[in-house]
């Protein structure tokens, strides 16, 4: 398979004899799809994107269509992690070449890497001096890397928008010291419009967006749209969470005793709602609800539940004038209404 | 309007023109300071004559005589504004600002039909308010420009990027090219260089030595002497420019309390008055460096501690029978170092594996001095002892006789207690992995078999640290091909969250959790648990967590593809 000169450089050809690998769990031979397609003389980082991430991304749609589970995911991304050290001790990126120094770091509480990782690997070769923080990272932890290597340019990655409120205070570490700050992922927004709600310089959807958006300065943007009034409501929705989600269970599934997977799913519901009232958007609630129950998960959230957690989420919320707005609104109505909808 | 106009001349406008004031009136017009002139036609359409003007009039508008033309006094402004029976005017006079204002004096509408109205000029001098309020807005801005930069340059606590946004900051504000030069005792000199319009800074370093061909420079980067004239002259030779300078050269120090620096200003406005404004902005700016350079020396500090207390990377090498994993995530997490540790240790010439994975009562980097004082005694341990029980003995003997020693000097209290498990693996002829395990005061390890099954380990022993004859638990732990035990710290199990946000996340879910990742390696094992307690915590505080998997390599049937 990996013979020199015989292997396939298609990149689609690649992407379908990795994702076969990483079904197998298969890492030795994941490995040697990649590092074969780069001894075949395809550029690392059409590897590391258009084979790499690009079958991460089929992984996370497997996922979320059910077919795969929670550990199968993880163990392909596990897997991708080694690939990519695999390729980068494999072809070793040139110095930098003085662009510029950058920090890439993952949202506090975002625990996929790899995209993240995957850009740091990819700006390397563009030559920039980068350091990469890793998963997860605290606002408070980002801080006191600005205020030790004092990078030119800071890089975030999410792919969960209920995420967007840690982004807020990744983005005021980053204003504090005068350091424009770079926005990716799903996270943002289909389209990146939640990267300026909360006050990111610029948004690129992929690494390949970035590095591009990267070779000239990026425009400073203002202070972003979240105002007092969403910070409030939404400071209210985290604290309120654990009682929210009691209630939301107790109403859904008046009866049944305490479930672990729909107290997750109830959880997920309130985090999605407090970062839709953060951003002011109800079509970030919207995406959310229409995703729920389009994956059979068992114990969690059926699209059924939806109008009854939705209601009980109006009634709870009533003090928040912004929150009921959003959840009366027609997006977030017919989303949970929508059975209709294909 | 009134207040004036009962100064006027009771019968003006009369048939013929006056050729002069001599009434009463015309008196108390004379000691005004504000100048008054009436001016009218000869008869409509004809040339504005001046009728009337005070002594104050003659001082602003020298020239003007009565009964003689307005243009001929040559003052075009004032000429145009009567021409054009203006209301009023605003506009520089033989060298003054004159503000003026027009009043027709035909209000009354009795004899004023038979010329043209006549027309009261009121001018004042208003050069000195004018000037006055000019150098008040000019205040202010340098005003705004001082809070400005003290934000700015507050906010960043890196020496580097201290001394760009220094040198950006004044650049096109208080001199078109700004350069900071910066000496923080070391040999080295740094420095950064704004050109007002480029779009970043220019930055570079030269050595001390490298001076010897500015004297003065390098005096004046000492701090101790005051800046000489021609520092200026010195600079212009050095390799810091764009192009050599060529217009004037300010040199300002930077004092400050750990770094010494100048601020350079290059082709400053002369007439701006930039020094005063430049000496505040240096003050700024040496207390800015300062404070990086303080930060920097407690970071590096902090730095080189933290790396020697951090979890060490495990082996890398997984291509063994034995697989390990970890996750880790301390309390608090801008410290990123706390009371939980782990390691595992490169194979020994025996052919055993050692780990650990232990827990020091207390948090923070008390907690994560005595964890690093617990694997440094157990490397020097190893040297002479390898079973897991027996070191672990000898390991609470020394963390007590350390203790006692901390008692008798420290005046901090440290944390003197632990809880832990290690142990050594060693392959098994079959494939799998025996595990020899000792602990003191642990959460008891689980092991998950390949095949699903959950199990708990059965051993327990004493706190480490706490008593001279603690008691020591020991056992073995046979591991399939496949299977894998996970040790874990009770930051784990006594995370509290969840629905309620005030339960703990107890055995059995971490029993359920592990259930569910069968198959998965082990790295990939304690990224899940770590994930699931993370949903679990929604965001509140927690303890430290480890958690340190290790898995007999599963048998690979490698399908030839």
């Amino acid at each position: 398979m990996t013979a020199p000169g015989t292997a396939a450089v298609a990149p689609a050809t690649l992407r379908a004899e990795y994702l076969d690998r990483l079904g197998a769990s298969d890492e030795q031979g994941a490995i040697d799809v990649a590092l074969g397609a780069v001894d075949a003389g395809l550029d690392v980082e059409a590897v590391l994107l258009d084979v790499v991430a690009e079958a991460q991304r089929e992984v996370g749609e497997r996922w979320a269509a059910g077919a795969w589970s929670v550990v199968q995911e993880h163990i392909a991304t596990h897997i991708s992690e080694r690939v990519v050290s695999a390729v980068a001790r494999h072809r070793p990126a040139g110095p930098s070449s003085g662009v510029g120094r950058i920090a890439v770091a993952c949202l506090d509480g975002e625990w996929h890497a790899l995209p993240a990782r995957l850009l740091a690997e990819v700006l390397t070769r563009h030559g920039w001096d980068v350091t990469f923080l890793g998963s997860s990272v605290p606002a408070a932890q980002l801080a006191v890397h600005l205020h030790e290597t004092g990078p030119d340019v800071v890089a975030v990655s999410s792919s969960l928008p209920s995420r967007l409120p840690a982004a807020r205070r990744m983005v005021e570490a980053c204003r504090a010291s005068g350091i424009p700050i770079l926005a990716g992922g799903a996270a943002f927004g289909p389209c990146g419009e939640w990267a300026t709600a909360v006050g990111a310089d610029g948004w690129a959807p992929d690494a390949r967006a970035a590095a591009a958006l990267l070779e000239g300065p990026l425009p400073r943007a203002d202070a972003g749209r979240v105002d007092d009034a969403s910070r409030e409501e939404q400071a209210l929705l985290h604290t309120r969470r654990p009682e929210l989600v009691a209630g939301l269970a107790a109403r859904v599934r008046a009866g049944a005793g305490p479930d672990d997977q729909l107290a997750d799913d109830l959880g997920h519901l309130v985090d999605f709602l407090a970062a839709a009232v953060y951003v002011d958007d109800p079509g970030l609630l919207a995406r959310f609800l229409r995703w729920v129950g389009t994956v059979a998960v068992p114990g969690g959230l059926t699209r059924e539940e939806l109008r009854g957690a939705v209601d009980d989420l109006t009634e709870r919320l009533a003090d928040s004038p912004r929150t009921v707005a959003l959840l009366r609104s027609e997006p977030v109505q017919e989303a949970c209404s929508g059975t209709g909808a294909a | 309007m009134d207040r004036m106009d009962s100064t006027m001349p009771a019968g003006a406008p009369s048939p013929t023109p006056p050729r002069g004031l001599r009434s009463l009136h015309a008196r108390m017009l004379a000691g005004l300071s504000e100048a008054v002139v009436v001016t009218g036609r000869t008869h409509p359409g004809g040339e504005e004559i001046v009728h009337a003007a005070n002594p104050a009039a003659g001082r602003l508008l020298p020239g003007l005589v009565v009964g003689v033309g307005v243009a001929d006094a040559g003052h075009d402004a004032f000429t145009d504004a009567v021409v054009r029976a203006r209301p009023g005017f605003e506009a520089e006079v033989a060298g003054r600002l004159l503000s003026a204002r027009a009043v027709r004096l035909d209000d009354d509408g009795t004899v004023g039909a038979v010329v043209d109205a006549l027309t009261c000029w009121y001018l004042t001098d208003v050069t000195e308010e004018r000037r006055g309020s000019a150098s008040l807005s000019r205040a202010q801005a340098r005003a705004q420009f001082l809070a400005e930069a003290g934000r700015a340059l507050h906010g960043v606590l890196n020496l580097e990027r201290t001394l760009r946004t220094a040198a950006s900051l004044a650049a096109g504000f208080l001199a078109p090219t700004v350069l900071v030069m910066l000496a923080d005792g070391s040999d080295t000199v740094r420095w950064a260089r704004a050109d007002a319009g480029a779009p970043r800074p220019h930055t570079g370093e030269m050595a001390r030595a490298d001076l010897r061909a500015a004297p003065r420079l390098h005096e004046a980067l000492t701090g101790r002497a005051p800046i000489d004239p021609w520092v200026g002259v010195e600079l212009t030779e050095l390799p810091v420019w764009h192009e050599r300078p060529d217009g004037p050269v300010l040199v300002v120090p930077v004092p400050g309390t750990v770094v010494q620096g100048v601020l350079v200003l290059v082709g400053a406005d002369p007439d701006a008055e930039v020094l005063p404004l430049g000496e505040e902005y240096a003050v700024r700016v040496g207390t800015a460096l300062s404070a990086a350079a303080l930060y920097r020396e407690q970071a590096h500090l902090g730095h080189v501690l933290q790396a020697s207390l951090e979890p060490p990377p495990l082996p890398a090498d997984t291509s063994g029978d034995l697989l390990v994993g970890s996750a880790y995530r301390p309390a608090r997490e801008s410290l990123r170092v706390g009371g939980d540790f782990y390691e595992v240790l490169p194979r020994t010439a025996a052919g055993r594996t050692p780990f650990l994975l232990g827990d020091v009562c207390g948090k923070g980097i008390e907690a994560a001095v005595l964890s690093g004082r617990v694997r440094q005694s157990l490397h020097a341990l190893r040297l002479v002892e390898q079973d897991p029980a027996t070191l672990l003995r000898l390991l609470n003997v020394a963390l007590l006789d350390a203790a006692d020693l901390d008692a008798a000097g420290s005046s901090v209290t440290m944390p003197r207690f632990a809880t832990m498990v290690l142990g050594d693996a060693q392959a098994r002829p079959d494939g799998g992995s025996r595990l020899r395990l000792a602990t003191g005061g642990h959460p008891p390890p689980y092991v998950l078999r390949a095949d699903g099954r959950v199990e708990e380990v059965d051993v327990i022993g004493s706190l480490v640290g706490a008593l001279r004859d603690a008691e020591v638990g020991a056992t073995e732990v046979l591991l399939a091909p496949g299977d894998t035990c996970l040790l874990y710290t009770d930051g784990v199990t006594e995370a509290r969250g969840g629905p309620t946000g005030r339960d703990f996340y107890d055995e059995e879910r971490l029993e359920a959790a592990l259930a569910g990742c069968v198959g998965a390696p082990p790295q990939v094992i304690c990224e899940r648990v770590l994930q699931l307690l993370s949903e679990w915590l929604g965001g509140r505080d927690h303890d430290d967590v480890a958690l340190l998997a290790l898995q007999a390599a599963p048998r690979r049937t490698r399908e030839a593809p």
